[in-house]
């Protein structure tokens, strides 16, 4: 799975720049080795037995006790499909780019590389390595192929993420070095019983550095700028993929290894979440441009998701995840139809479009079906996975909980009326000749919907696979 | 006496022989000469590798050949090699001095070699200003409208003030112990723990190499020296002779071990400073050199974390980093020189378009830039990570913490480099041709960066065989 990507890299490496053709069919291969062999994984992992499987290690400096420790279970399983799905529709709706392709899609496969890395590791030091990779590709896709305003958010992005991993590496550092082991692997590091001082300092920095990417509010601000800078396959990348890189790194490397820290802090995360929620929801609101509207909503879905780990719970890191990898695939769905959308106007403007649903019945079928998706409608997965994160959190905290419901709904309320001025108003005149998505390029945003409505009829498909390690991994904490 | 023991020193003794008869010659060659010296320095970089095992001691045990000067000896000959790679156009100095040029190289190579195997105070003052006066001739040779004078003298006056402090710390160092054999040094200085004479003996000893690697306060040559001089001697200023330095300063404060706290923390003050004022002055500038000599005062501070851990593992990592900073460093100066053809200073706005004007270099220049902000997977991130990992371990949280945000301050400016190289274009620029062996030297410095980055385990046992021959 990591290999494939690295492999469609070097091939392009090798490619000129005309061949454009060839260019795109071999980022397609790649990324559609990487799928099945995640679709792979996700179906032959043996539930009934839990714990590790796939495992692969190898040494690689003694000295520091650097290990390559790769593996799958029940928390990284979904996610790993989540990637293997953006990064095969994604490679699919970006099929129309002309300008500098090649080097699209070698920082593309890059990125994708990075982050099947974060999900598999469990090496500190690989993880935070992979992590990187993973970070690092989006100033240049942003600065070159992005609009409005790119270069302010480009330089933005990276200057957030790079001061949250300033806070990651004294983190890491610390437990490396309090241990007294010698080693990054995080399964040994677990085992160790840290002082609480130790565990609470590292938490916090653990927390903030890796809850930049996740958007935690107030360090979110980097987000919906660099949403709606970036082009489509790197909006739906980012917000499909990349922000659950913070809030999968929260669990596994923050709540796994300082599970007093997190006792310690998890009513300030809570408190965070919460009010990130709540933000994002009123912020979105008074937006005019589509891509704003999903930006904030982000903000907002990663709130829940962060809120649901802060339970600590087994449904609320079971919904938690659940939710990482239902809003992944359908910012995908909406920055997916937004960008088709755009690419045909040249504009996002809610007003502007006022209509679009009679011009192009198919790709606002899609954008309506995220925002119902969004808004948490039965029937879709995400339904499922804010049920979950809502019935631990009440349980926990209810006063948050019950907050963040009333702003969700709120929400609902008005996503539909963006919906409703954007699709089914007077048509603007001036966009009356496009014409609709076309049956190819359609595909990517069926196969989304799809996996939506698949996992939200059969949720258990999923919840099943997530519990098989949540419980185990609660009773660790 | 063992040949072999010398060998490195003696070939390119041999080599600078040579280049002073090419000096002579009444009719001027520089093809013919290129074509000598390249071929000499790839001699040199074999005798070196062969040497990489010799073991013993010379000069009545003033000179040590052990793993450790070995490795920074070839490295030292790789920096070498390398920088004539890149000086196939010497377009700003004057053709009859391009046989002095090489001459000068080689003199100073060979001062920085004996620097890494002295173990005598005399030994290492003397050899340290046989690379430092090379140095001093080599900056002025080019040809400019003043900026080379002074940065010449520049860089001879304070060079020459902290040789004096140097001299007067070793003067200290000699009263209190009563030796000049870092040997006879090391098991008297626990008692004079109490005394400052010894702390600031040994501190103002360190001043000359502080001043080779611009270690705060010793810093003020670097931006003029970088720029005034020719694109090809501060690309070996900028990598071999931090390398050398950084190798001595580890001998040094091997003797600092017994100190330990008044001491580190002097170490850790001055890590501080350098690392934050290099990166916050690099923010402004507009010449790339000069940029450059900004993030080299940075890096020193980054160096620094690593000698002031005073610890098996501290030591290793300032021997990766400082191998790792040779090749990134050269890789960004490949590029400069490369684009700057007629050898002028590069201002960042003139990298405008690199991406269509010659991809491959944009490519060298983003993973050199990349690999020196200490982004993976890159060479210059897996050697940051090893200074603070090895920084913490002994509970400098701090210095850890710093360092890491100084990470975040130093991206700023590398992206702005990547920004024009990548973003900005200007059509007036045409593409730039390179010629193959250039070509294969970018594929293996890309491959070297980011090789190593990821399968770091071959320089860290090479770097923990050498730790052990010094402690």
């Amino acid at each position: 799975m990591l290999i494939s990507p690295l492999v469609g890299l070097i091939i392009l490496l090798l490619l000129k720049e005309e061949q454009k053709f060839l260019i795109r069919a071999v980022s397609l291969v790649s990324a559609g080795i990487s799928l099945a062999l995640s679709i792979y994984t996700f179906v032959a992992y043996d539930k009934s037995l839990g714990g590790l499987q796939f495992v692969e290690k190898y040494e690689m400096v003694k000295t520091f006790g650097i290990s390559y420790f790769v593996g799958v279970e029940g928390l990284n399983a979904p996610l790993l499909l989540l990637t293997g799905i953006v990064i095969f529709t994604g490679v699919l709706t970006m099929w129309e780019l002309e300008v500098r392709t090649k080097e699209f899609f070698i920082w593309i496969l890059a990125l994708v590389t990075g982050v099947f890395g974060v999900f598999m590791s469990y090496d500190m030091f690989m993880f935070f390595l992979f992590y990187e990779i993973a970070v690092v590709p989006m100033y240049i896709l942003i600065l070159v192929w992005g609009s409005t305003r790119k270069e302010y958010a480009a330089m933005k992005l990276t200057l957030y993420l790079m001061a949250g991993s300033g806070l990651i590496i004294p983190g890491i550092l610390l437990l490396y070095a309090s241990s007294g082991l010698g080693t990054f692997n995080m399964l040994q590091l677990h085992a160790v019983h840290f002082s609480p001082w130790v565990q609470k300092v590292a938490f916090v920095l653990l927390f903030f550095g890796f809850g930049v990417l996740a958007a935690v509010w107030p360090l979110h601000t980097w987000s919906p700028v660099g949403h709606v800078a970036a082009p489509t396959a790197v909006s739906m990348l980012h917000a499909g993929v990349l922000m659950k890189l913070g809030s999968f790194a929260v669990l596994r490397v923050a709540m796994f290894l300082c599970p007093e820290g997190f006792h310690y802090w998890a009513q300030l995360m809570a408190l965070l979440a919460t009010t990130g929620i709540v933000y994002g929801v009123f912020v979105g609101l008074a937006q005019t441009d589509l891509k704003y509207v999903i930006g904030y909503s982000s903000v907002s879905h990663m709130g829940i998701v962060c809120l649901g780990l802060a339970t600590g719970t087994v449904d609320g890191i079971n919904g938690s995840v659940f939710q990482m990898f239902a809003h992944g695939i359908m910012t995908a769905l909406f920055f997916s139809s937004v960008g088709y959308i755009y690419d045909r106007t040249h504009t996002r403007d809610i007003h502007e479009l006022g209509g679009f649903s009679k011009i192009m019945p198919v790709a606002s079928a899609f954008f309506i079906t995220a925002a119902l998706c969004g808004a948490g409608v039965p029937g879709m997965a995400s339904f499922w996975a804010e049920l979950l994160v809502f019935i631990a959190t009440v349980k926990v905290f209810p006063v948050q909980g019950l907050l963040a419901i009333a702003a969700l709904v709120v929400g609902a309320l008005f996503a539909l009326r963006v919906v409703q001025t954007t699709f089914f108003n007077e048509p603007n005149p001036k966009f009356v000749h496009f014409e609709d998505v076309s049956p190819f390029l359609g595909l990517p945003r069926m196969m989304l919907i799809a996996t939506l409505v698949f996992f939200g009829i059969f949720p258990q498909t999923m919840v099943g696979m997530i519990k098989s390690a949540v419980v185990p991994f609660l009773q660790g904490m | 006496m063992n040949v072999m023991l010398f060998g490195p020193e003696l070939y390119y003794l041999g080599a600078a022989l040579v280049f002073f008869l090419l000096s002579l010659k009444r009719r001027v060659e520089p093809k013919a000469d290129y074509q000598i010296a390249l071929a000499l320095a790839m001699g040199g970089l074999v005798v070196t590798g062969l040497c990489l095992c010799q073991q013993g001691e010379l000069f009545f045990k003033a000179y040590r050949v052990d793993l450790f000067s070995q490795i920074f000896k070839f490295a030292l000959a790789l920096a070498f090699f390398f920088v004539l790679t890149i000086s196939h156009n010497l377009a700003h100095i004057e053709e009859r001095y391009h046989a002095e040029f090489y001459l000068f190289l080689t003199t100073t190579t060979i001062g920085m070699m004996m620097l890494v195997s002295s173990v005598e105070l005399l030994t290492i003052y003397v050899s340290l200003e046989l690379s430092s006066y090379s140095l001093y001739i080599l900056v002025p040779l080019r040809r400019g409208d003043g900026i080379d004078v002074e940065a010449g003298i520049k860089y001879l006056l304070i060079g020459a003030v902290s040789s004096g402090v140097m001299l007067f710390g070793l003067s200290y160092l000699f009263g209190a112990t009563g030796s000049t054999y870092l040997v006879d040094i090391l098991p008297k200085l626990p008692q004079l723990v109490a005394s400052p004479i010894g702390l600031l003996g040994l501190l103002l000893a360190l001043a000359g190499f502080f001043f080779k690697l611009s270690v705060f306060p010793f810093h003020f040559w670097a931006p003029d020296v970088y720029q005034g001089a020719a694109n090809q001697v501060t690309t070996f200023i900028a990598t071999a002779s931090k390398a050398a330095a950084v190798a001595l300063l580890l001998r040094l404060v091997a003797l600092g071990a017994g100190y330990g706290y008044g001491f580190a923390q002097a170490l850790v003050i001055l890590s501080i400073i350098s690392m934050t004022l290099g990166n916050l002055v690099a923010i402004i500038q507009r010449d790339f050199k000069r940029l450059l000599a900004y993030s080299s005062i940075a890096h020193a501070g980054y160096f620094l974390i690593g000698i002031l851990t005073m610890k098996e593992a501290g030591y290793i990592a300032a021997i990766y980093y400082a191998l790792a900073y040779l090749v990134m460093n050269f890789t960004v100066f490949m590029v400069i020189s490369e684009v700057a053809k007629d050898g002028r200073d590069l201002k960042i706005q003139e990298l405008a378009g690199l991406w269509r004007r010659s991809p491959l270099l944009s490519l060298s220049l983003i993973v050199g830039l990349f690999a020196l902000a200490g982004v993976p997977p890159s060479i210059g991130f897996t050697g940051k990570l090893l200074l603070f990992t090895s920084a913490m371990s002994q509970g400098y949280f701090w210095l850890v913490l710093i360092g890491a945000v100084n990470g975040t301050i130093s991206l700023y400016y590398y992206l702005r480099v990547i920004y024009a190289s990548y973003f900005t274009d200007d059509p007036s620029l045409g593409p730039i041709t390179v010629s193959t062996p250039i070509r294969v030297l970018n594929y293996a410095l890309i491959a070297i960066v980011l090789g190593f980055g990821v399968f770091p385990d071959r320089i860290v046992e090479l770097a923990k065989a050498a730790v052990k021959t010094v402690l």
